[in-house]
C-alpha cells in the first residue's frame, strides 16, 4: 500500500485574521431558535454546550451575551436530587461528563450556590472504583476522560479529600504506552484527547513526574502536520480540536515550543466561518460550539492578546482559576 | 460536528432539506416524549425497548436510552424465561451492531454491548473474537474496535501468541497501522520479557523485531508508524535510578538523582555516613511534590573540619554503591555519582545495531533529505557509541532541523541534551564548583541540571533562555553566583527562592520594567 500523507490544504480564500466579534454572534444566536434541527437533536450533551459556548464567550470577553441567569436555572434542573449527579438536560440521567460542565460553568459564574454542592461530592465519589479508576455513571463505563472529570470537577469544589488521589493518579499512570501517550483504559492506543485527560489528572494530583516528557512531547510534536494543523494519532487527518488536546498538554509538559505556532495560528484561523461566524474541525466544513471554544482556546494558548489568558488544564479562563487559587502543577524542567 | 463540509445549494433545495428535517425533528421530540413519559410511569415493557430502539437507531448517542434499555433488560432477567431473555440480548446485539454502522465511534453503543456480553449467562466470545476481525477490515485504526477486542480477549482468554501473530498479520498487510503496532507493544513485554536480565525485552525476540520493524520502516520511508515503534524498541533497555550527586554542607544537605523518586525511596535506599555514624533526619523534597529529583535532609549532626562523609545507596541491581565525598571550602563535603546515560544493550542486540546501522546509511544515501531515515540514522549512532559519535549526531540534528523546520525546537533540545550529557562526563572528573555551558550551539532548555545541583558558580550567559526556564533554577540550590546574562528572558515571574550572593541578569532588556520590584525582594546583589 502506498503511503499518502493525510494533511489539508490552507486555499488564498480562507480567513487569516480573528473575527472575534462574529464568533460572538455565532454562539449568541446558536440555540434561540427552539425548533433548530442540529441543536434539538444535541440535547442528550446540552450542558457541555452550554460550557462550551459560555467559555468561549469568557475568552473573548463577550459573555455578557449570554442569558446567565436563565443558564443557571436551566442547570439546576439538571441535577438529580437521589444521587446528585448532573444530566445533560432534564429529565436524561446524571452522567459525570455533565456533571464536570455544570461545575465548570457554575464555577464561572460563581454560583455554585445554585446547586446542591454535597450532593454532587457525594455522586463523583461513588463512581470511583477500587483500582482508581472512575465510572461515567453507574452502568460500569470505565475511561480516563472520567477519571480528568472526576478530579477536576472535585478540585473545582476544593474536596478532592472525598476519593482516593494517589490511586487515581495510579490508574491513569497504568494507561501510559510505549509512545509516552495515554489511552482511555489500560491496554488502549494513545490519543490525543486522551493524553489531555490524562496529562490533567496527573498536573492536578501533582504527578507528573510520572510523565516521560521528552517521549510523550516528540509524539506530540510530529502530530503537526504540513498544513500547520495537528491530528490526534498518527496517519490521520488533522483536526481544529486538537489544536486544544495537543497544545494544552504541550504546554502542562512545559514543550510548547516544539512546534511551529505560527503556522498552526494560520491552521486555526482558516477554520473560521467568515459568514456565520464559529469554528470547523476543518477549512471548509460546517461551524460548531465545540470547535469555536477549541479554536479560541488554541490561540490564547498561542498567546493572542485579543483573547484572555486561558488554563491549560482547566479550560477555563486564567482568571477563574487565579480567583479559586488552584495551582496546578507545571512540568518545570 | 466532524467532517462535514459545507456546500452551497439552491433556495429550492434548502427548503426541501428543512422541511426534511422539521419532520424527521417532530417524530424525534414525540418519541421521546412518549419514552419520558412511561419511563416515568414506570412501563419498562417491550414497547418501549421497542421505542428506543427505533430512535437510537439514527441517534446511537443518546445516552440515557441505553440506559433505559438495561433497566428493561434487568427486569426480565428477573423472569424465569430463560429462552425470551436470551433472545433480547441477542436483539440488543443487534441493534448494537446496527448503531456501530451508522456510528462505529459511538461510546454508547459499543459499552452496550459489552454489558450485554458480560450481563448474559450465555456470551459466545468467539463470535464477538469474529466481530472484531471484520470490523478491523472495513476500518483497521477503530480505537473503540481494538479495545473491545482486548476486552473480548480478557475475557475469552486466546493464546496471547495468538494475538501477536494477528498484529503480524495486520502488520502485513499494511505496516502503516499504528494500532497494530500499539497492540503489539503491550504484547511483546508480557510474552517475552527478559526474565534474566531485567530488560523488558528477551535479547532473541528484541533482535527480531529491531528486524522486522525497520524492514517495515524501509518499505515506505515516509509512514511513521513504524519509525515510532522502532524508537522503542530501540530504548527499550533498562534504565536504573542512579544518585547524581549529594552536598553536604552547614547551610544544607542535599542529594540529587537521575530521575523523580519518593520519601520512601530517599529514607529506605540511602544512608549518610559521618565517620560510622549514621545521620538520622527527615528528608524533605524540594518543592513538595511526592516526587522529586531533588531532596533534603533536615539532621542536627554538627559539620565539622575533617569529617570522613559518605553516602551508601541501594541500587537497583541490588548492589550497594558506596559514595565517597570530597571536601571543599567552608566545609563543604561532595560526593558524585556516576554518570549512566548510554543504553546498556546485550552484545547480540549491539551487532544488529551495527548492521542496521548500516543499512540506514545505504538508504540515507540514496535519499539524504529523508527526515525519518536521518533521524534514525542519528538514533543508531547515539545509541551505539554517544560518545564516538557525538560530532555526527549533532551535525545531523543540525540537518534536520532544516529540512524538519516544524519541528526544530524538538531538534534544538535534543542537541542540548545530548551535548550536555557529554560534557557532564568531562565536569564530573573535574574537582570543580563551577558551571558554564561549553559547546557552540547556543542553549534554550536545561536538562539533567539536577547533576549541578552542587555548582557554587553557574554561568548560563549567552544562551537562547526564556523565562519558561525559571523555575527549573531551584534546583541550583547551592548556587551562589548565577548569571543570565545575555538570554531572552521576558519576565522573573517563576524565578525561585535561591541562597545566592549575586545574580546577573544583564542583557535582558525586557526586564527593565520588573527588575527594580525584584531588586527590593532579594538579599542578594542584583546586576542588570
Amino acid at each position: 500500500m502506498a503511503f499518502h500523507l493525510k494533511d489539508v490544504t490552507l486555499t488564498p480564500d480562507r480567513p487569516t485574521t480573528l473575527l472575534l466579534r462574529k464568533h460572538s454572534d455565532y454562539l449568541a444566536k446558536y440555540g434561540t431558535d427552539s425548533e433548530d434541527f442540529e441543536y434539538n437533536m444535541t440535547e442528550y450533551l446540552r450542558v457541555s454546550g452550554i460550557y462550551w459556548s459560555l467559555t468561549a464567550m469568557e475568552l473573548m470577553g463577550y459573555s455578557h451575551r449570554m442569558p446567565k441567569e436563565e443558564i443557571i436555572k436551566f442547570i439546576t434542573t439538571c441535577q438529580n436530587k437521589e444521587n446528585g449527579g448532573i444530566s445533560a438536560c432534564y429529565p436524561h440521567d446524571p452522567h459525570i461528563l455533565y456533571t464536570l460542565s455544570a461545575i465548570q460553568v457554575l464555577t464561572m459564574y460563581n454560583r455554585l450556590d445554585a446547586i446542591d454542592v454535597e450532593g454532587v461530592v457525594k455522586f463523583v465519589a461513588s463512581l470511583q472504583q477500587k483500582d482508581g479508576s472512575f465510572s461515567g455513571d453507574k452502568w460500569g463505563e470505565i475511561d480516563t476522560r472520567f477519571s480528568f472529570c472526576a478530579v477536576m470537577c472535585l478540585s473545582l469544589l476544593k474536596r478532592l479529600d472525598a476519593i482516593d488521589v494517589d490511586r487515581a493518579a495510579n490508574f491513569v499512570i497504568s494507561c501510559m504506552n510505549f509512545d509516552g501517550g495515554f489511552g482511555s483504559k489500560p491496554g488502549s492506543e494513545s490519543h490525543a484527547g486522551l493524553i489531555y485527560c490524562c496529562v490533567g489528572t496527573l498536573s492536578i494530583c501533582k504527578r507528573l513526574d510520572a510523565v516521560r516528557i521528552n517521549r510523550l512531547a516528540w509524539w506530540l510534536a510530529e502530530r503537526q502536520m504540513p498544513s500547520g494543523g495537528l491530528n490526534g494519532r498518527p496517519e490521520k487527518l488533522p483536526d481544529l480540536c486538537y489544536s486544544w488536546w495537543v497544545l494544552s498538554s504541550l504546554t502542562i509538559i512545559n514543550r510548547l515550543h516544539w512546534i511551529k505556532k505560527d503556522k498552526l495560528e494560520n491552521f486555526i484561523l482558516a477554520c473560521q466561518d467568515a459568514e456565520t461566524g464559529g469554528f470547523s474541525d476543518r477549512p471548509g466544513d460546517i461551524p460548531d460550539p465545540f470547535h469555536t471554544l477549541f479554536g479560541i482556546a488554541g490561540l490564547a494558548l498561542l498567546g493572542n492578546k485579543t483573547i484572555k489568558p486561558v488554563n491549560p488544564v482547566y479550560c477555563l479562563p486564567q482568571e477563574t482559576i487565579d480567583r479559586l487559587k488552584l495551582e496546578p502543577q507545571m512540568y518545570k524542567h | 460536528m466532524h467532517g462535514r463540509v459545507k456546500v452551497r445549494t439552491t433556495e429550492e433545495e434548502r427548503a426541501r432539506k428543512e422541511k426534511e428535517r422539521q419532520e424527521k425533528l417532530k417524530v424525534y421530540k414525540h418519541a421521546m416524549q412518549k419514552i419520558f413519559h412511561k419511563r416515568e410511569e414506570g412501563e419498562l415493557d417491550k414497547e418501549l425497548l421497542e421505542l428506543t430502539g427505533k430512535v437510537l437507531s439514527s441517534n446511537p448517542d443518546i445516552y440515557t436510552l441505553w440506559n433505559i434499555r438495561r433497566e428493561i433488560l434487568i427486569i426480565f432477567q428477573k423472569n424465569d424465561d430463560n429462552e425470551e431473555l436470551s433472545q433480547l440480548y441477542d436483539a440488543e446485539l443487534h441493534l448494537t451492531e446496527y448503531c456501530l454502522k451508522i456510528n462505529p465511534k459511538s461510546y454508547c453503543a459499543w459499552h452496550q454491548r459489552e454489558w450485554v456480553l458480560t450481563t448474559r449467562a450465555d456470551p459466545n466470545w468467539e463470535k464477538e473474537l469474529a466481530l472484531c476481525n471484520t470490523y478491523l477490515k472495513l476500518d483497521e485504526r477503530n480505537f473503540h474496535t481494538w479495545d473491545y477486542r482486548r476486552f473480548v480477549v480478557r475475557q475469552f482468554k486466546p493464546s496471547l501468541k495468538d494475538e501477536f501473530d494477528y498484529t503480524t498479520e495486520k502488520l502485513m498487510d499494511n505496516f502503516s497501522n499504528y494500532s497494530a503496532w500499539h497492540y503489539r507493544s503491550k504484547l511483546l513485554v508480557e510474552l517475552y520479557p527478559d526474565l534474566e536480565g531485567g530488560r523488558p525485552i528477551e535479547d532473541s525476540h528484541h533482535k527480531h523485531e529491531l528486524k522486522m520493524v525497520q524492514s517495515a520502516a524501509f518499505t515506505d520511508p515516509d509512514d511513521t508508524s513504524a519509525w515510532f515503534y522502532q524508537r522503542w524498541v530501540l530504548g527499550a533497555v533498562r534504565t536504573d535510578i542512579d544518585v547524581a550527586v549529594f552536598v553536604v554542607s552547614p547551610l544544607k544537605t542535599t542529594i540529587a538523582f537521575s530521575r523523580p523518586v519518593n520519601q520512601a525511596f530517599v529514607a529506605s535506599k540511602t544512608r549518610l555516613f559521618f565517620g560510622n555514624e549514621l545521620v538520622n533526619g527527615e528528608w524533605q523534597s524540594l518543592t513538595g511534590p511526592q516526587y522529586d529529583v531533588l531532596w533534603v535532609l533536615k539532621h542536627n549532626a554538627e559539620i565539622t573540619e575533617g569529617l570522613d562523609v559518605k553516602m551508601e545507596y541501594d541500587r537497583e541491581d541490588e548492589n550497594i554503591q558506596i559514595i565517597p565525598t570530597t571536601k571543599y571550602n567552608s566545609n563543604t563535603y561532595i560526593g558524585k555519582g556516576e554518570i549512566n546515560f548510554e543504553k546498556k544493550y546485550s552484545k547480540p542486540v549491539v551487532e544488529e545495531l551495527n548492521n542496521q546501522l548500516e543499512a540506514c546509511r545505504q538508504l540515507l544515501a540514496m535519499e539524504p533529505d529523508n527526515k525519518w531515515t536521518l533521524l534514525t540514522t542519528t538514533v543508531f549512532l547515539h545509541c551505539i557509541d554517544a560518545k564516538q559519535y557525538h560530532k555526527e549526531t549533532i551535525e545531523n540534528l543540525h540537518t534536520l532541523k532544516s529540512i524538519d523546520n516544524l519541528r526544530a525546537g524538538y531538534y534544538d533540545d535534543l542537541i542540548t541534551k545530548w551535548s550536555i550529557e557529554e560534557q557532564l562526563i568531562e565536569d564530573y572528573k573535574k574537582d570543580s564548583l563551577d558551571f558554564k555551558i561549553m559547546f557552540e550551539d547556543k542553549v534554550s532548555s536545561l536538562p539533567h541540571l539536577q547533576y549541578y545541583s552542587h555548582c557554587e558558580n553557574v554561568d548560563l550567559s549567552n544562551q537562547n533562555l526564556t523565562s519558561n526556564i525559571l523555575p527549573a533554577l531551584e534546583l541550583l540550590q547551592n548556587c551562589k553566583k548565577l548569571s543570565l546574562e545575555n538570554n531572552q528572558l521576558t519576565t522573573l515571574k517563576g524565578f525561585p527562592n535561591l541562597n545566592l550572593e549575586e545574580l546577573n541578569l544583564k542583557g535582558n532588556s525586557d526586564l527593565v520594567e520588573e527588575v527594580e520590584l525584584f531588586k527590593e525582594r532579594c538579599n542578594y546583589s542584583v546586576i542588570f
